[in-house]
């Protein structure tokens, strides 16, 4: 088993491109989509914001949001952005309301709605403490620096996984979560074929004809797979960590700590597929389609939250790539602990279970 | 020492093997002969226990070992047709390796690499790694692996497909050194009769997937000893003369190629004037004709009616 371990790694030290290259596109593509606002991070998606007497507060209050860039415009001005697709939600603040225009319909929509709500929200608690203070006869400002102080010792938060209830979304723990999930499906699963490459090229036979059992042999390539798909997560996450300042609600070795069932599940993943089909060039077309169809159900690419359709949900809960995300958004956003992050690492082990043993035995009873 | 007892192999609906008896003794180069699809490879991995066949035993010192292969593993080197080694790898890289997997250890481990890769001629490209070598020393290095652990048997799948000449000779001289100098049980498979009729002191003939003639060299050739090959050779045929030699009662076999004919007729008869006449007749412009002692080649010819490389 040492001897297939020290193999693999002289082999990808001599040839470690792919590595590199799925590495390298998942820190590229996470930062990119991040910093060209696509939902987040420089500035945010343009939002025109029209604002009657007595609603610049709120104004105030949206231009510190960093998801959304905000900013006040003249009535017809925003009609105009609206009707010529150059927006495609607008707002309208008044006193005590405030509408979301939409122009065109979009993903954003609700969490323009839902930012705006906060504010709002937000701002009617001050006044109906400063309120409730003058009728008490007591000093509004440290009545509500002490509601803050409490609100911040005691948050409560109503959420799940399931509902929609409490939904949260932090954009750049999703991207960076779902990019790297999503291209260490590759990574995997191309040190998982090899054992495909080498049953076609007779090394596996030259093994099984040797002292070595057959249970050390598929050991050692598929952890030698786990350990280089997780090694790219690894890489990944301490990138966002130390050079973009993603702290990961401080949580980053937790999450990675997590994150093992998903790449385990990965591994099994690739060698139930590996054991489907026959032949290298099969596989790379099998792979690109799996793969993409994963990200793309499993929300890699946009939150779930936004997906109504009950056929898509259902597939996303079979889905490996969801449950690793529910890992990463449950501690980075939610602040899960582990106990309430069993659900999808317990899902993701019966993955791991389920995949390997059928892959297993796929792959032995077609003589590959 | 080595037996295969009726052996069958189906893969869905090909019968890849029907029936096939064989025996080994030690110290002896059996050759195993028969054109591409002939079933070789399947007997091959039957008999060095890789796949299980559908009916029949496979018999190591009268001892079964479908159900219990490992006397026999430990005591069988296979080279395979496939260039079985890690490309990325250099020659000694893989030898190490290979060496770890059949358990050899430190000095030990070091000192067979060594040896080998004197047997094998790689020494000096020890370090360098496999995807540059060319083909024949692929093939070299693929045997020296199957070498690493002492084998007593050593198995071998067509190991010269697809090298130069050179590489090929080396190689025929390694397997030939190999039987002499270490008394090594060598079973050779090939499609290439005169690499057989070098090395082999008996020889089975396959044909899809039936074994149709088995014996020492001279036993085969014998099948052959009431009849005479004609080789005719000319820059170009024509069909009516092709048709004529196909119908004429007296040949049994014709088998067309570019430039030459061979024929199988009885040595009873003399065609050599009528040959003569009949290329003339056809406008044939003749460059020699000749009757040849006969070959495997023959045999398998006068046996399937096609020739080994069909």
């Amino acid at each position: 088993m040492k001897g297939i371990l020290l193999a693999r790694i002289r082999e990808f030290i001599r040839q470690p491109y792919s590595f590199l290259l799925f590495t390298g596109m998942s820190i590229l593509f996470a930062w990119l989509i991040s910093s060209l606002s696509i939902g987040g991070g420089g500035g945010g998606i343009p939002v025109p914001v029209y604002v009657e007497d007595g609603a610049d507060a709120y104004q105030q209050s949206l231009e510190e949001q960093e998801a959304f860039r905000f900013y006040t415009v003249d009535k017809e001005t925003l009609e105009e952005e609206l009707r010529e697709g150059r927006v495609d939600t607008g707002v309208l603040l008044s006193e005590d309301d405030f509408a979301v225009l939409i122009g065109v319909e979009s993903p954003n929509a609700g969490l323009i709605q839902q930012t705006v709500q906060e504010v709002y929200t937000e701002s009617s608690r001050g006044e109906i403490i400063r309120e409730a203070a003058e009728e008490q006869g007591m000093d509004p400002d440290q009545l509500v620096s002490a509601y803050e102080e409490a609100t911040g010792m005691f948050q409560l938060s109503i959420s799940s996984f399931s509902g929609e209830e409490g939904w949260q979304y932090d954009d750049t723990v999703h991207r960076v979560g779902g990019f790297a999930l999503f291209f260490s499906i590759y990574t995997i699963a191309y040190g998982v074929v090899k054992i495909l490459t080498e049953k076609r090229m007779g090394v596996w036979d030259r093994m099984i004809l040797s002292p070595m059992k057959k249970s050390e042999m598929y050991i050692a390539n598929l952890l030698y797979s786990f350990i280089e798909g997780y090694l790219q997560i690894v890489i990944i996450f301490a990138v966002f960590y130390f050079w973009r300042g993603i702290t990961f609600n401080d949580r980053i070795v937790e999450i990675l700590l997590m994150l093992i069932p998903f790449a385990l599940a990965i591994v099994a993943l690739s060698i139930l597929i590996t054991a489907v089909i026959k032949n290298l060039e099969q596989f790379n077309a099998v792979i690109s389609v799996v793969t993409v169809s994963l990200a793309m159900i499993g929300g890699a690419f946009w939150p779930l939250e936004i997906v109504s359709n009950p056929v898509l949900l259902f597939l996303a809960d079979l889905n490996p790539i969801k449950y690793g995300l529910d890992i990463i958004q449950g501690a980075a956003v939610y602040g899960y602990s582990f106990t309430e992050l069993l659900q999808p690492i317990s899902v993701l082990t019966l993955m791991t279970v389920l995949f390997t043993g059928l892959g297993i035995h796929l792959m032995e009873r077609r003589h590959i | 020492m080595l037996e295969l007892v009726d052996i069958s192999k189906r893969f869905k609906k090909t019968e890849a093997v029907k029936s096939l008896n064989m025996f080994i003794e030690q110290g002896e180069i059996i050759g195993l002969l028969g054109p591409n699809g002939a079933g070789k490879s399947t007997a091959i991995s039957i008999l060095s226990t890789l796949i299980e066949p559908t009916q029949g035993d496979v018999r190591f010192f009268k001892k079964s070992v479908i159900k219990k292969p490992s006397p026999l593993r430990k005591a069988i080197g296979v080279v395979p047709q496939e260039i079985a080694l890690y490309p990325q790898l250099s020659a000694e890289e893989n030898l190490l390796f290979f060496g770890r997997i059949y358990r050899l250890k430190g000095s030990e481990l070091k000192k067979r690499v060594n040896e080998i890769l004197e047997q094998i001629g790689l020494t000096e490209k020890r370090k360098a790694l496999v995807e540059s070598f060319s083909g024949g020393m692929k093939r070299r290095l693929n045997i020296g692996v199957a070498m690493l652990h002492r084998p007593q048997i050593l198995i071998m799948d067509e190991p010269t497909v697809g090298i130069d000449p050179q590489s090929r000779s080396y190689i025929l001289e390694t397997v030939k050194r190999l039987n002499k100098e270490n008394q090594m049980t060598v079973v050779y498979t090939s499609h290439y009769m005169e690499e057989v009729d070098y090395l082999c002191d008996r020889i089975y003939i396959m044909d899809q997937g039936n074994l149709i003639a088995s014996g020492t060299k001279e036993e085969i050739k014998q099948i052959l000893s009431s009849e005479n090959t004609i080789s005719i050779e000319a820059d170009h045929w024509n069909n009516a003369f092709i048709t004529h030699l196909k119908e004429h009662e007296s040949i049994n076999n014709v088998h067309v190629e570019e430039k030459e004919i061979t024929l199988i007729t009885p040595k009873e008869v003399n065609l050599f004037t009528e040959i003569i006449s009949m290329t003339e007749e056809y406008d044939i412009a003749l460059r020699s004709l000749h009757v040849k002692s006969p070959t495997l080649e023959d045999v398998f010819l006068h046996l399937t009616g096609r020739a080994l490389r069909d």
